[in-house]
């Protein structure tokens, strides 16, 4: 029954009242309407035609035969299958007479997925249609009683287009959303649960499901085989290194850029301003992949730094190995980790700095001048209010950008796609030492088609940014410190 | 009134049309992937077909390009929404075969097959599986061999590894062979004679051995020479433009960049010997081969193998020949004054009774890159003990031998 208890409407009940009220409701409505309400649990729409809502009633009725079809044709053959996710492998005999390829009925397994996540999906609506026809149909059984006029299927069609214009406007997002999103993603995470991979690879082989053993796999850090466990223990580390550099090391360099620039004693500011900018008008990859040539081991940056004599001074001081004739920039270990976490700085800084001065012009000036006359210095001025002021309004795009470069396939992918590892038990699982988990999960895919431990690598880190955000979200905007930033 | 009657008219008279025609010619439509270097060949060669074969069906082919030495990895990204042809080198045959995209070649096959010089050459092996044809050869090309400019190096200088690294290092330019490459790296291991098979589902190998031991110091040998440089493919065709590198190890597709830089000083020979122990040993390669596949998901097997067969046919090898300069495999093909003249197709044929097929498995590649690239930073030197040699070779073969998950 339909609450229009003007108390009930101001206040929302809790989550779970409503939950309960939900099905109470239904109950209700079942039990206490006529027969016609009842026989439409069994044919939607039965109460419609009773009414005389012949349109609506057609309508459910429609989709309900729909429903059945689908069902009958697709929805049951697919779920069958799911918990095996088929059996029977493809055959092909050439049949030279026919001059085709005679194929066996064979199952699916990508197809069966993903169609009976696509039935559920329909399940799910129409039991929720079900639900609402029930609930329906009891309503208006009472409107007639009360002799209530009920709204023809014109003015309800109406009423889609006034009143209840947000559900006309928001049916298509959401069916976008549910089909290119939702199932989407729950696919991906299902394949995570299989072993789905090059091996495997429907429609010629079937894959099947493998419970945690991809999970197990990756968290096995004493496996010599297949050293996954290995491989990911150092990518995280790295990644999370990376993050942490790649964020803070902008975030404080665009912070002083602008600060310099803003600063009395530096003169033609805009035209710093513009050329900071220009590295955001180039296109990243355009960029990058310069770079790459530039610091490549036979590039011209080790033309130049051996003619200087640098190469042999790194070599002295041992930052590179007697044998190399080159500084291996994007080559070694710990030189790549270097120059990736500068070259991405390089990339970010202009950022930090665009959106750092639009907030330092905002500080009210009065502020530095009253603590100028307090004997405040300029050290003291910067972390008391120059500080907390641009962490309050740039925390969420730290955290954004931590998240981000957690992610940041471009400037690793760019730099070093072409570059081997040294270490034997990455490259058995087709890591490289500098890989972050979201490259590394391209090269699972792209270049191994092993679906399988990607989609496993992909929610772990969907996993890990979802806990850094919902932390940093908690600690940084924690409070309300709003008021102190208001004057 | 009129209207309905002109109606029936048109709709009386289309029946009689469609009555009276013969029964229509079959419909085919077909999607070749091949180099980009091909496209041009390939579409003569379609366009061809297509006209030779006007009265049997209706064709309808689509080019599209795709680099041989990734075919395997686009083609296994989405079998289904692969092409029905594609063109591929033959490292990646037995990826393509335990992943099923593989058609078995089923018509005409006993004449592919003397074509290309019977069962047991290299370029029906590269392209069989238990005894079974599943890909049609295209070049016999696609190994490597061993570059040099002729006014530095003598033809004795050339027959070992120690006269060329000696001559360049006097000369003050390089010699290079990628060594962080497993394609490459296999021609001291296979050399030395030591084994590496491929059951279809694993790898194994005995590389790390105490031969696999000397094997690895010889390598570090040549990397720790003045005269060496580890360089990419890419590199090292800047490097003969700019000069800097006066021998090298490749294949044919650097060809028309060495013949450009050395002019008429451009050679090309065998790989080298090496010093294993004391001892001259001549260094392996691996033969490579183009090959041309149907996808097995194809709606139209019997088109597309009537396809790719008139795409490697002998007539087809000799045209690319003249417009790629790649080596046939084709057997009257090869005889060619023209193909026998190429020093490079001269080069892979005294290279040949040293090279194999490469039969190996997926989990090959990426450990001996890794292993090679240990030299090449400087990891392993020649002031490594031999238990950190024989720490990274049974690294290396542990992952090289790795099974691929059920």
């Amino acid at each position: 029954m339909e609450q229009t208890n003007a108390s009930v409407l101001l206040k929302k009940p809790k989550l779970r009242t409503r939950f309960v009220n939900y099905f109470k409701d239904l109950w209700l409505s079942f039990t206490k309407g006529d027969k016609y309400v009842k026989l439409s649990a069994l044919f939607l729409g039965v109460g419609f035609f009773k009414r005389k809502q012949t349109g609506k009633g057609i309508i459910y009725a429609f989709l309900q035969l729909l429903f059945i079809l689908f069902m009958i044709f697709i929805g049951i053959p697919n779920l069958v299958k799911l918990s095996t996710l088929g059996t029977v492998e493809l055959e092909v005999i050439y049949d030279p007479v026919l001059r085709d390829n005679v194929f066996n009925d064979y199952d699916n397994s990508f197809l069966i997925l993903l169609y009976s996540l696509i039935t559920m999906a329909f399940i799910l609506f129409m039991t929720i249609l079900w639900v609402k026809n029930i609930r329906h149909q009891y309503h208006i059984q009472i409107k007639v009683e009360q002799g209530e006029k009920l709204p023809t299927i014109k003015e309800e069609i109406k009423a889609y287009m006034n009143e209840k214009f947000h559900v006309t406007l928001l049916s298509l997002p959401i069916t976008g959303i549910v089909l290119f999103t939702v199932i989407p993603l729950i696919f991906m995470f299902l394949i995570a649960f299989t072993n789905y991979d090059q091996n495997h690879q429907p429609p010629i082989k079937l894959f099947t499901w493998v419970g945690f053993r991809n999970f197990n796999l990756l968290f096995d850090f004493s496996s010599s085989n297949q050293a996954f466990g290995y491989a990911f223990g150092v990518i995280i580390v790295w990644t999370l290194i990376w993050a942490f550099f790649a964020t803070f090391l902008n975030y404080f360099g665009g912070i002083w850029l602008a600060m310099y620039i803003n600063s009395k004693t530096v003169k033609w500011k805009k035209m710093w301003r513009t050329i900071f900018v220009l590295t955001i008008a180039i296109p990243q990859f355009v960029s990058l992949l310069l770079i790459s040539y530039f610091f490549a081991n036979y590039g011209i940056v080790n033309t130049l730094a051996e003619n200087a004599g640098l190469l042999q001074f790194f070599k002295d001081i041992g930052l590179v190995k007697p044998t190399l004739d080159y500084i291996p920039f994007l080559t070694g270990p710990i030189w790549t980790r270097v120059m990736l976490i500068l070259i991405n700085c390089w990339i970010g800084f202009p950022y930090v700095m665009l959106i750092a001065t639009g907030v330092l012009m905002n500080i009210p000036k009065d502020l530095y001048e009253s603590a100028e006359i307090d004997g405040a210095t300029k050290f003291q001025q910067f972390t008391k209010i120059t500080m907390p002021f641009m962490l309050f309004v740039t925390a969420p795009y730290l955290i954004t950008s931590f998240i981000h470069n957690m992610n940041n396939f471009n400037v690793i992918y760019l730099l070093t796609s072409n570059r081997a590892t040294s270490d034997l038990k990455l490259a058995a699982v087709d890591a490289r030492d500098v890989d972050l988990l979201v490259t590394w999960l391209f090269r699972l895919t792209s270049e191994q088609a092993n679906y399988k431990m990607a989609s496993t690598v992909g929610v772990i880190l969907f996993l890990i940014s979802v806990v850094f955000t919902l932390l940093a979200f908690n600690y940084v905007i924690r409070g309300n410190k709003e008021e102190d930033f208001q004057g | 009134m009129k209207k309905l009657f002109l109606l029936a008219m048109v709709f009386v008279l289309s029946i009689v049309v469609v009555a009276c025609k013969e029964e229509p010619l079959e419909e085919v439509s077909l999607t070749v992937w091949a180099s980009e270097l091909d496209q041009t060949l390939t579409r003569t060669l379609v366009d061809e077909f297509i006209a030779d074969h006007a009265d049997e069906v209706i064709l309808t082919v689509e080019v599209g390009p795709l680099s041989e030495s990734q075919a395997a990895d686009t083609v296994l990204a989405d079998i289904d929404a692969a092409a029905d042809i594609f063109s591929f080198a033959d490292d990646q045959f037995n990826r393509l075969m335990e992943a099923g995209a593989l058609q078995e070649i089923v018509e005409n096959t006993a004449a592919v097959i003397a074509a290309n010089g019977g069962a047991n050459s290299g370029s029906i092996l590269a392209g069989s599986s238990d005894g079974d044809l599943y890909a049609y050869p295209m070049t016999a090309d696609n190994g490597y061999f061993l570059f040099y400019d002729s006014s530095v190096y003598s033809t004795s200088d050339v027959a070992t590894l120690d006269g060329i690294l000696t001559r360049a290092a006097a000369d003050g330019s390089q010699f290079t062979m990628q060594i962080n490459n497993g394609w490459y790296l296999y021609s001291f291991f296979q050399g030395a004679g030591l084994s590496l098979t491929y059951d279809g589902t694993v790898n194994t190998a005995n590389w790390d051995n105490a031969t696999g031991s000397k094997v690895t110091e010889a390598i570090i040998a040549m990397a720790e020479h003045d005269g060496y440089v580890n360089m990419t493919d890419a590199e090292f065709s800047a490097g003969v433009t700019a000069g800097t590198i006066t021998a090298g190890i490749n294949g044919v597709w650097n060809a028309t960049v060495a013949e450009t830089a050395w002019g008429d000083n451009y050679a090309a020979t065998k790989l080298p010997t090496y010093t294993l122990d004391g001892v001259q040993t001549q260094m392996a390669s691996f033969a490579g081969y183009k090959l041309v596949g149907v996808n097995q998901t194809t709606d139209n097997p019997y088109w597309a193998m009537m396809l790719a067969e008139y795409l490697t046919s002998e007539d087809a090898q000799v045209r690319r020949f003249g417009v790629q300069s790649w080596g046939p495999s084709n057997v009257n093909a090869a005889q060619s004054t023209e193909v026998q003249a190429n020093p490079a197709i001269a080069a892979l044929a005294l290279q040949s009774q040293f090279a194999t097929i490469q039969n190996v498995g997926g989990n090959y590649w990426s450990p001996t890159e890794s292993f090679g690239n240990n030299i090449v930073d400087g990891t392993l030197t020649s002031s490594s003990t031999p238990a950190e040699i024989q720490a990274a070779l049974v690294a290396m073969v542990e992952g090289v031998e790795a099974a691929p998950a059920a």
